[in-house]
């Protein structure tokens, strides 16, 4: 692990892309259950794109692996999210590292909180990360747009899950 | 780049077969993207589906529109018809090669954020011809790399109506030509579009503009607009408020040259 950390940390120096992302959702839940979802591996798998599995080892540390498709590209990454600064039932940080081989690989953190605010629930996230390998040359162009349809999508299929219930 | 079967069907209900057939197929056009995307082994489909030898390609005029078969090339379309501004949008796509293999149906399936063919489709207000029915400019371009086209369908045409007069100037990457921003302006029956691809994650109407241009067909119109970038792509060649920026400059040079 602690090898990978360097090997992302050299090649972030070397051409590797940064994202940054930000954004809001009103969710149409009470806070408790927005923060017992987001601690829910079948939830988590169902808002990641192409997710096809997420294990909950502990409170602190979930594996998935996801197929990510963006146009040509279509690939297999395993992702490990290690949960920090759990302070339930208003806030977490993410440590998010990806690897898919030869392919890329890439290191993020997100912070999300929860705000109560009437019946409903406000969701805010800031995720930042680097990328590097063969898809982030390739793709350079295209990274931001790309991390930015991710975390979008991903925040948006969760709120959408209560869309209906008040 | 990994192991697939290669199939080259030659007419369209067994190609559409084929893909249903396949565990995770694709269809090759030009593979102007699709070919680089194998090599350096970033997807790995169990079958590629070579649409060459379906009878896809050709210019036809009509009345008031022109068709373009899907498989027709980026240097046929250059070579000159009675879209002008056409024929110069596709002698500025990528380079001698690109224009050589790359297809306007492979462009237009793959919606690449930077592809010149989009800005057209859009301004133009072209309806895209697929096994799955007609689909006008207006719903086909979704987001970064999506489209309103079917799972499994193909484009078959695209057909533009004759604009009055129409121009497109881009910004292109010196190394690649993708167009870091590109605008076509185009006056069709009265009516004015303004057609922009690179900038946000798909070509789009910027329609602030076109109101200002219907009123006043001139490039001072244009003087003081404002181009909302706060969701355009942004990367070590342009950032967001760059190619805000450029929407502006692009669509006014494309006015100068037809008015």
């Amino acid at each position: 692990m602690e090898d990978y950390a360097r090997v992302v940390d050299r090649f972030v120096g070397f051409g590797g892309r940064t994202l940054e992302q930000s954004g809001q959702y009103r969710i149409l839940a009470a806070r408790a259950v927005v923060w017992d979802a987001l601690n829910d591996a079948d939830v988590l798998a169902a808002c990641i794109e192409g997710c096809e599995s997420v294990t909950k080892l502990s409170d602190h540390r979930f594996d998935a692996n996801i197929t990510a498709k963006l146009g040509p590209v279509k690939t297999k990454f395993k992702a490990t999210i290690e949960v920090s600064d759990r302070n339930p039932p208003e806030s977490y940080s993410l440590e998010v590292s990806v690897k898919g081989g030869m392919q890329g690989f890439g290191k993020g953190r997100a912070e999300v909180e929860l705000a109560e605010d009437q019946n409903a629930t406000l969701l805010s996230y800031r995720v930042e990360g680097n990328v590097g390998g063969k898809l982030a040359q390739m793709g350079s162009r295209l990274i931001t747009a790309a991390g930015r349809k991710m975390a979008d999508g991903f925040f948006s299929r969760f709120s959408e899950r209560w869309a209906d219930t008040i | 780049m990994y192991r697939f079967n290669y199939h080259k069907p030659d007419d369209m209900a067994a190609a559409q077969q084929m893909m249903a057939d396949a565990e995770d197929g694709v269809y090759l056009s030009g593979g102007m993207t699709l070919i680089p995307t194998l090599k350096a082994r970033l997807a790995s489909p169990t079958d590629v589906i070579d649409l060459s030898g379906l009878a896809l390609s050709g210019i036809e005029l009509a009345d008031d529109s022109l068709t373009i078969g899907a498989l027709t090339l980026h240097s046929e379309v250059a070579a000159g018809n009675e879209i002008l501004s056409l024929s110069n949008l596709a002698l500025a796509i990528g380079d001698a090669q690109v224009r050589n293999r790359g297809t306007i149906g492979g462009s237009i399936a793959n919606s690449d954020p930077g592809a010149d063919y989009p800005a057209a489709v859009v301004a133009l207000g072209a309806t895209i011809n697929t096994t799955a029915g007609a689909i006008d400019a207006d719903d086909y371009f979704q987001g970064l790399f999506e489209t309103a086209l079917k799972p499994g369908a193909i484009v078959t045409s695209v057909t533009f109506p004759l604009p009055g007069r129409a121009a497109y100037e881009k910004f292109p990457n010196p190394a690649s030509r993708y167009a870091v921003v590109g605008v076509m302006v185009a006056e069709t029956n009265g009516d004015v579009r303004v057609g922009v691809t690179g900038a946000g994650p798909c070509a789009y109407r910027q329609r602030n503009f076109e109101q200002a241009l219907a009123d006043n067909f001139s490039v001072a119109a244009l003087d003081g607009l404002e181009v909302d970038y706060t969701e355009f792509n942004s990367d070590i060649h342009a950032s967001a408020e760059y190619r805000g920026h450029l929407v502006g400059v692009m669509a006014r040079r494309a006015v100068a040259q037809i008015i």
